[in-house]
């Protein structure tokens, strides 16, 4: 790094957390803006002298996509406010710093729901957007990028971008808070988002099933279809005299309550996303696995979730030759070091048209460079 | 060759359009101005639509898509001479995968056709815009189009998987898929809604919705406007998203009334349509608590519908609203703008006192559980002056739900009618981002010039960093 670089840094170096989050490269410089126009001003100095930047939130997800080389990690978690929660109005703005258990704690007071992921860990809600993780709570709901209202991008050269808007229902302009969501930091820094929430529902049931196809076809829109290593579950929401009769009417044994499955702590993760009518057929691939894996598979959404405990990439390429020929994925979102599986597969065919879309927002591609598929 | 000889080389002479009287119809959709059309052409398949549109861009013409027409901000209307290409005669339902709840459609499949086919195997497409019986999947994709149902399932984009496009360079490219996240950036939630902006989409992937298992339908009667917005307010707030939250105003009641007899009551100021589905227990709960709510708020009756003739009946006369005007003036300026919930009674008081002072006939019919206001002003544009007057009252009213923390449009998209609005929603770096998002896709600007973006709004100063530029 040249030392008119450092210089330019110098008044963000200020913030940064002590102790470091864990985890972080050994790069240059560590910086934590506190304000949007911080993050602006550093990443117009990054695009300036050609630095690349790393955008770092709970650092939950940082094995999704390809590795970024950087020069700078830029931690969002020093933005945090809470900006602004309606309750009556199902709708809250938050900087993207917030730790997405915090928000959903809040939220809870009012039983209220953002429905991101429940076991978040140290995310934040800048970075769940930002890598486009949805809930268990999915398959009732939509993914993510369905709740984002409006984000704030601060884009790779430094422009502050506001798309969408603070109301639930909205076409004026592009919907860049679709676009942001699950970018992985390639067009900027997501500083502050908006996001539609649902009241929780009264009560809630998780039933043990003994085949999730068939409780999936008979249920009326449930929370979510889940299969195991350990077993198949139906988790239903609504009012206590509904839930009861619906669980009644699937069979199986009903507990009250949300009993999720514990998130997969393997040294490695892959997703599996086909067509959500080859689950049960992705679900039979993964138990036959040798040795044996464990896995959560979401019934109706298409997903399973796969633990990795070696970097044996044999399976790994089994899996995803099969789920590409059905227009499916198995990405990689977590790996021990030194492994070297491949983080995405086949790049889609819009490539190109996706390289475009970044340089638009990031001109000298110095935010997340590389990180997705087809290294853009 | 001319410019129609090398389209009838394409598709043939009888799916090219050129006469003069064929140029006018398509010079419009169902809004209140008219362009100019320079050909229209009905392609057949993903691979005629790529080379209109190779056609188009030898010859310099600018392609404007077109639905069924019945879009109402002008996103169908050729600002410059244009080629205008219809996109109807592409309806078939390729496939449908009623295990995986999606199915393959062309964009000329007409919205209420394909929850129909799908009835049978208990399935519908939930977006459902009042003009459904005659508006396209394709149009409904780029205007990201909304519809009462709207509320608890969503709008468009969250009901389509994946778009095939043609782009600027006449390729074909799938943006989104079958299965969850695809890999990479979502182009497709961009398209959505970009109003045949960023390319001609030819196939969609949708998602199917369950038919609920249970439904009920309220008809709550107010004296007075403002305790039946108050009623919207506090359901959101009591913890219930229902499946659709509808007002009408006393006019838009009579008018509406006397066209399909439904048995509106025509002496309240404001009617209610609420409705729940489910499991029986709970819709059965959910009704009780709407209509203990309305009581609180001072309404003067509710009835119940379950499903069947009268429920039917009901949505078929909130569905034909704007139908109904034709009776008050042969035009109409129907308005679309969005307010947070909390603010609705603010909102519509000042709708009233603009319409009011500027001596405007104003009917409201409106989703008013997503704050979605459609005020519509119903006149005669061969009244010299009118059509000025009644545009000047919209931009008022787009201007208060503005300041109340609103938008300019919930679901008929921006079009050339609130293109010169988007400033007072987005600051000049803001629009920028969004031009040049366009000019990724499409950077000679071929698609529907002079829609969505004013002017102007790529803006070389905020290039303050050169790409790879190292001082």
């Amino acid at each position: 790094m040249t030392g008119t670089a450092d210089r330019a840094l110098a008044p963000y170096l200020e913030t940064i957390p002590d102790p470091l989050p864990e985890g972080l490269p050994a790069v240059g410089h560590v910086v934590a803006p506190r304000s949007v126009d911080e993050a602006a001003a550093i990443l117009a100095i990054a695009s300036r002298h050609g630095l690349s930047v790393l955008v770092w939130g709970g650092g939950t997800h940082q094995g999704y996509g390809h590795p970024v080389r950087s020069d700078v990690v830029l931690l969002t978690t020093e933005m945090r406010r809470v900006v602004e929660w309606l309750p009556d109005d199902l709708t809250v703005l938050v900087d993207a710093g917030v730790p997405v258990a915090e928000l959903t704690r809040m939220l809870d007071e009012r039983s209220q729901t953002p429905v991101l992921p429940e076991h978040p860990g140290d995310a934040t809600v800048g970075g769940v957007v930002a890598a486009g993780i949805s809930g268990w709570g999915r398959l009732r709901y939509g993914p993510v990028r369905d709740r984002v209202l409006q984000v704030v991008i601060v884009t790779g050269d430094g422009r502050v971008v506001t798309g969408g808007g603070r109301v639930v229902k909205n076409v004026t302009g592009y919907d860049l808070p679709r676009l942001a969501t699950g970018s992985l930091g390639s067009l900027g820094v997501i500083a502050t988002v908006c996001l539609k929430l649902w009241p929780r529902p009264s009560f809630a049931a998780s039933i043990a099933v003994s085949d999730p196809v068939e409780a999936l076809a008979k249920a009326y829109r449930p929370l979510a279809v889940l299969e195991t290593d350990a077993g198949s579950w139906v988790y239903l929401t609504g009012t206590e005299a509904e839930v009861v009769a619906q669980a009644r009417a699937l069979g199986g044994a009903a507990e009250e309550g949300l009993g999720w499955p514990d998130p997969l702590d393997d040294p490695g993760v892959v997703v599996v996303r086909v067509p959500p009518r080859l689950t049960p057929e992705a679900v039979r691939r993964v138990r036959s696995i040798d040795g044996g894996v464990r896995f959560r598979a979401a019934h109706g959404v298409g997903e399973v979730r796969v633990g990795l405990v070696s970097g044996d990439g044999g399976p790994v390429a089994v899996l995803r030759r099969w789920a590409e020929s059905h227009e499916g994925s198995v990405v990689l979102e977590r790996a021990a070091d030194g492994w070297t599986l491949d983080p995405w597969g086949a790049p889609p065919g819009s490539v190109d048209l996706q390289a475009k879309v970044k340089a638009a927002f990031d001109p000298a591609g110095v935010v997340n460079p590389g990180r997705l598929p087809g290294g853009i | 060759m001319s410019f129609l000889d090398a389209l009838h080389a394409v598709v043939g002479r009888e799916r090219v359009r050129s006469q003069p009287l064929e140029l006018l119809l398509f010079a419009k959709d169902a809004g209140v101005r008219a362009g100019t059309a320079a050909a229209v052409v009905f392609p057949e398949t993903p691979e005629e639509t790529a080379a209109c549109v190779r056609v188009a861009r030898e010859w310099g013409v600018p392609v404007i898509p077109r639905g069924a027409g019945t879009g109402l901000a002008g996103g169908a209307v050729p600002e410059e001479p244009g080629l205008v290409v219809v996109m109807t005669r592409m309806n078939r339902i390729h496939s449908v995968d009623v295990a995986g709840r999606t199915a393959w459609v062309g964009p000329g499949v007409i919205n209420l056709d394909l929850s129909v086919e799908l009835g049978r195997h208990g399935l519908h497409y939930a977006p459902d815009p009042s003009s459904q019986s005659a508006c396209t999947i394709g149009g409904n994709v780029g205007t990201n189009a909304g519809g009462p149902h709207c509320l608890a399932e969503g709008t468009t984009v969250a009901h389509i998987l994946a778009v095939e496009l043609v782009t600027a360079d006449a390729e074909i490219h799938i943006l989104g898929g079958e299965a969850p996240d695809p890999p990479g950036l979502d182009l497709r939630g961009v398209v959505v809604g970009s109003e045949g902006t960023l390319g001609l989409v030819t196939r969609i992937l949708v998602k199917l919705t369950q038919n609920p298992p249970h439904v009920r339908t309220l008809l709550i009667a107010f004296a007075d406007v403002a305790a039946a917005a108050k009623t919207v307010s506090d359901v959101i707030a009591a913890g219930i998203v229902p499946a659709a939250l509808e007002m009408m105003d006393r006019e838009m009641v009579r008018a509406v009334e006397n066209f399909v007899h439904a048995g509106f009551p025509t002496e309240a100021a404001a009617v209610l349509l609420a409705e729940v589905t489910g499991f029986e227990d709970g819709v059965v709960a959910e009704a009780g608590t709407i209509a203990r709510i309305a009581d609180a708020a001072g309404a003067n009756e509710v009835r119940v519908a379950s499903e069947g003739a009268e429920r039917d009946e009901w949505w078929r006369g909130r569905k034909s609203a704007f139908g109904a005007v034709a009776q008050a003036a042969p035009d109409y300026y129907l308005h679309d703008t969005v307010v947070p919930r909390t603010k609705l009674v603010d909102v519509l008081t000042d709708v009233y006192e603009i319409g009011g002072r500027y001596g405007l006939t104003m009917l409201n019919v409106f989703h008013a559980g997503d704050g979605n206001l459609h005020p519509l002003v119903a006149f005669d544009a061969r009244e010299p002056g009118m059509l000025d007057k009644v545009e000047e009252a919209a931009k008022e009213m787009v201007r208060v739900s503005v300041e109340a923390g609103g938008s300019l449009s919930g679901e008929h998209g921006v079009g050339s009618e609130k293109r010169d609005l988007m400033p007072l929603v987005f600051d000049p770096v803001d629009l920028d981002a969004q031009a040049r998002l366009r000019d990724a896709f499409d950077p000679d600007g071929l698609f529907n010039p002079g829609k969505v973006l004013p002017s102007g709004s790529r803006c070389a100063d905020f290039d303050y960093v050169a790409a790879g530029a190292v001082p």
